[in-house]
């Protein structure tokens, strides 16, 4: 149980991190808030015309106007999956919120190489997978809650999310949020400087989020973007979260919640597997 | 077993520089081991290999009968280790820091709480204990990492460079918890230093180590007397009517008259031969009116064995120093 003990002694260290630099939460939490907020309710309101434009030749009789407003109205809930852009796009957030953070958790890696403490887990004569699995879980639960505050703060923005579907929510974030930690210490390890490994953050978060379907549906995407989205395991974490939480059904005709946690968990097993075997091969090399 | 670590014919390439080329030595139990040498000259790669760090080009490590190379495990649950650089979480207390490290090496409950107290308080550090480590000095939180190796009783403990960049207060009590280490509690303690005072201070059997090498072993006095001599300095009141003072002194090994009427004497053993001198120079009638004596350092060995001063070596560091430790899988 030697091996247990080490893998709850590195879980524990990355949530008591965690807690003693919880004002910085508000930090994790303020991001997503800005992107649910100004494109939420800045691009809802444009999907969903309050007035309709006045088309010249049309005449200009109640019945036509309002079956018009209507008309776009459809439209756009039919893209959207028959909810609001707010929620349509706050349920997405969820997700984002927990990729973002799960991804940036393996930055805490390159932090633990440069001030030394990584060298500590490294001389520790417990299983270095079990080592590398506590860090990785552990962070995979402080991003899942971060996520769950952004469900949580959604209620102000809309009342299409439904609260009760959390729990099913929550587990695709979680396991997500473990495939993604894992990458991310994988790339961590293999990266000597911070700065190369910001670059490659930064090049593969934002162009895969907006190749998921956070902000708009994978259907309506340039054939190119879709095929990226089919391979992107962002696209059904947003999928089945935003089904749970909103109802919202866009997505490729063979995804379901089923599917979408096979997939899910068949790429958190690979990169776990990737993570434990990059870590137990970890030396000091110059 | 009174060997605990066993080196043999150790060498390290890196891509580009050999940093360790060809060192054997052994440590036995309950022995203070220094390895004395200036930065670069391959000490923390020596230890990085014996604590499974780093693995080995060609040679082998034994660490208490356990191959270092083939079984990490084993040697890693005996080391207690100390690294150059800190290796603590600063955004935790010296509590969890203590407590994390006590459950990685499998430890737990009540126990590992008693023992985290016990050894807190051994290092002056029970009243921080709940403090977070960023707002702990250098000499703190070096004292933290020595509190933290001993938590899961190692049968060696490891330390890189100990004193470095303390104050003297810091250092005298790292001294003193070294030298308590190694009398109550027998440890067997390998360390490195780039300090003559502190490898002579605290080592009972001292390497030289430079390039990649160890030039000479031994205690601090076996080292010394490898260059074999005294120096014995007399300077002699009424010199005019002797025109050669130095046929009075016949039974030292060497004998020079230096400017302004000084002699300088070499000797083997400068304690046992002052008498000699007094005594001789009475018959003589000669006056001493100066007489010192230098035996020779730690410096004077790296000197006769590399040509240079390890000052010398510290201040115009090799290029292999200061190089950013860079990592890959």
């Amino acid at each position: 149980m030697n091996g247990f003990n080490a893998f709850t002694a590195v879980m524990y260290r990355q949530l008591k991190r965690w807690w003693n630099a919880r004002s910085r939460v508000l930090m994790t939490v303020l991001n997503p808030l800005i992107w649910m907020v100004f494109l939420g309710l800045g691009w809802g309101s444009i999907f969903n015309p309050q007035n309709t434009p006045m088309v010249p030749g049309l005449p200009s009789i109640p019945g036509v106007i309002d079956a018009f407003k209507n008309a776009i109205d459809n439209y756009f809930k039919q893209l959207f999956g028959g909810v609001s852009y707010i929620a349509f796009m706050v349920s997405g957030i969820v997700v984002m919120t927990a990729f973002m953070g799960s991804f940036i958790s393996g930055i805490s890696v390159i932090w633990d190489k440069q001030f030394g403490f990584l060298k500590e887990t490294l001389v520790a004569p417990a299983p270095r997978g079990l080592i590398i699995l506590g860090r990785i879980i552990g962070d995979s639960i402080v991003t899942t809650l971060q996520s769950l505050i952004i469900v949580l703060l959604s209620q102000v923005l809309t009342n299409e999310v439904n609260v009760l579907n959390t729990p099913f929510a929550v587990l695709y974030v979680f396991v997500m949020s473990i495939g993604f930690t894992s990458l991310g210490t994988v790339l961590s390890l293999k990266f000597s400087s911070m700065e190369g490994f910001q670059m490659v953050v930064n090049l593969l978060t934002m162009p895969l989020v907006f190749m998921s379907g956070v902000f708009y549906p994978v259907t309506t995407m340039p054939d190119w973007m879709n095929m990226i989205a089919k391979v992107n395991p962002l696209t059904y974490s947003v999928h089945a979260v935003r089904y749970w939480l909103t109802g919202s059904n866009t997505g490729f005709e063979y995804m379901n919640s089923t599917t979408d946690l096979l997939i899910l968990s068949s790429f958190t097993v690979v990169m776990i597997a990737l993570a434990v075997k990059v870590f137990e091969k970890t030396t000091l090399e110059d | 077993m009174s060997e605990v670590v066993v080196v043999e014919n150790l060498v390290k390439k890196f891509s580009d520089v050999t940093a360790v080329n060809g060192v054997s030595f052994n440590i036995k139990r309950n022995e203070v081991f220094a390895l004395l040498g200036p930065n670069g000259a391959g000490k923390t790669t020596t230890i990085h290999i014996i604590a499974t760090l780093l693995k080995p080009t060609s040679g082998r490590v034994l660490v208490a009968g356990f191959d270092a190379a083939r079984k990490p495990e084993e040697v890693r649950k005996r080391i207690g280790i100390v690294f150059q650089d800190p290796s603590l979480d600063n955004q935790l207390t010296g509590y969890d820091n203590m407590y994390i490290h006590g459950k990685l090496y499998g430890l737990k409950g009540a126990g590992l709480h008693e023992k985290i107290m016990r050894l807190l308080d051994l290092v002056d550090l029970k009243e921080f204990a709940f403090k977070k480590v960023m707002h702990y000095s250098g000499g703190m939180r070096r004292r933290l990492e020595i509190a933290r190796s001993l938590l899961h009783e190692p049968e060696i403990l490891i330390l890189d460079e100990p004193t470095i960049g303390l104050d003297p207060q810091s250092r005298a009590r790292i001294w003193d918890y070294i030298k308590y280490l190694k009398k109550e509690h027998d440890m067997t303690i390998l360390m490195t230093t780039h300090y003559m005072d502190e490898a002579e201070e605290l080592a009972d059997r001292i390497a030289i180590m430079d390039k990649g090498r160890i030039l000479a072993m031994g205690s601090a006095e076996e080292l010394k007397s490898m260059l074999g001599q005294d120096v014995v300095y007399v300077a002699i009141k009424n010199n005019q009517d002797n025109n050669n003072p130095c046929s009075v002194f016949n039974f030292v090994k060497e004998c020079k008259e230096l400017r302004s009427g000084r002699l300088e004497l070499i000797v083997s053993n400068a304690t046992k031969i002052l008498p000699e001198v007094f005594n001789a120079a009475e018959l003589a009638g000669l006056k001493i009116s100066e007489i010192s004596y230098r035996r020779p350092t730690l410096n004077e060995v790296f000197l006769h064995l590399t040509g240079r001063e390890l000052r010398d070596s510290l201040e115009n560091q090799p290029v292999l120093s200061r190089r950013p430790v860079r990592w890959a899988r």
